[in-house]
């Protein structure tokens, strides 16, 4: 038994470091990432980037993603266009990057996002928009 | 984007994993009182390997093809998707479970720290639908070591 519980431990161990070194990877592009610049558009508008090997792309994003309403949603595929791709720092699939209106990256989500966190992402992009300038 | 995809099964992906799960547990915790069903995990990496390079031979989806699915037991949930990656992360999972099998004759703890990691990943894919063999195909992919798939303009 004591074999197992050896193993149990080695494999915890291993667990626990892949998901630390996740979350510093994650956090290290996101700051990498954030304020690159793609087109300028007259809303807010979500980069997609995906690919044909993503399977919960079809399955869990691009559900969420048509739950958002009324946003524009630029599909990008991530393997056919790397400079992009790299821009962003996407490390996975699906990311998904709100982008303010003047083309600058506001937030990115590495591995899939759910609509409400989009949704509350957007909102924020849109109010960062409609903020009035101070005038003297 | 689509031109590399078909109809995939993911019942038969489901059964599969959990084929993987079951497999690698009643391993682990029976070999603790019969050390001789330890034996389940180089069959299991055959069974992978060989299900990666002959479908024909994949066991658990056969059994999802040729029995639960006829009889209604499981439910065919067919997506468009690529059957490529899953078929890496498959092989993957073989190649971890033979490497592992041969640890277990040397280092018993590592070999069944490694089979265990092959059945979280595998419970990950089919709980949470996080597929890590096939992030490994698309940054082998990405890196062109894998070759994309033929795409349209």
């Amino acid at each position: 038994m004591s074999a197992q519980l050896w193993a149990l431990a080695v494999a915890g161990a291993v667990v626990l470091a892949a998901a630390g070194l996740e979350s510093f990877r994650s956090r290290r592009a996101r700051s990498l990432a954030a304020g690159a610049a793609a087109a300028p558009a007259a809303e807010p508008y979500i980069l997609y980037f995906t690919g044909e090997s993503c399977t919960v792309c079809r399955t869990h994003q691009e559900p969420a993603l048509s739950k958002l309403g009324d946003v524009r949603i630029e599909k990008v595929d991530a393997v056919a266009e790397r400079t992009l791709a790299d821009r962003f720092h996407v490390y996975t699939l699906p990311t998904t990057v709100v982008m303010a209106a003047d083309g600058k990256a506001l937030h990115v989500n590495y591995g899939y996002a759910p609509a409400p966190k989009l949704g509350r992402q957007l909102a924020e992009a849109r109010g960062i928009e409609l903020r009035p300038v101070a005038t003297a | 984007m689509s031109t590399g995809t078909q109809l995939v099964d993911h019942s038969a992906l489901k059964v599969n994993q959990t084929g993987i799960v079951a497999t690698v547990l009643i391993a682990f915790i029976g070999s603790a009182v019969y050390r001789p069903l330890l034996v389940l995990i180089p069959l299991l990496a055959i069974v992978l390997l060989l299900g990666t390079f002959a479908p024909q031979l994949a066991l658990f989806k056969q059994l999802y093809f040729k029995v639960l699915k006829p009889r209604g037991i499981v439910k065919p949930r067919p997506v468009q998707d690529r059957p490529e990656p899953h078929n890496f992360a498959q092989g993957l999972g073989g190649v971890f479970l033979a490497v592992s099998s041969v640890l277990l004759l040397a280092a018993p703890v590592l070999g069944l720290a490694l089979a265990l990691l092959v059945a979280v990943l595998a419970f990950v894919n089919l709980a949470f639908g996080y597929c890590l063999g096939c992030q490994i195909f698309f940054q082998l992919e990405r890196r062109g070591v894998l070759k994309p798939s033929t795409r349209s303009s």
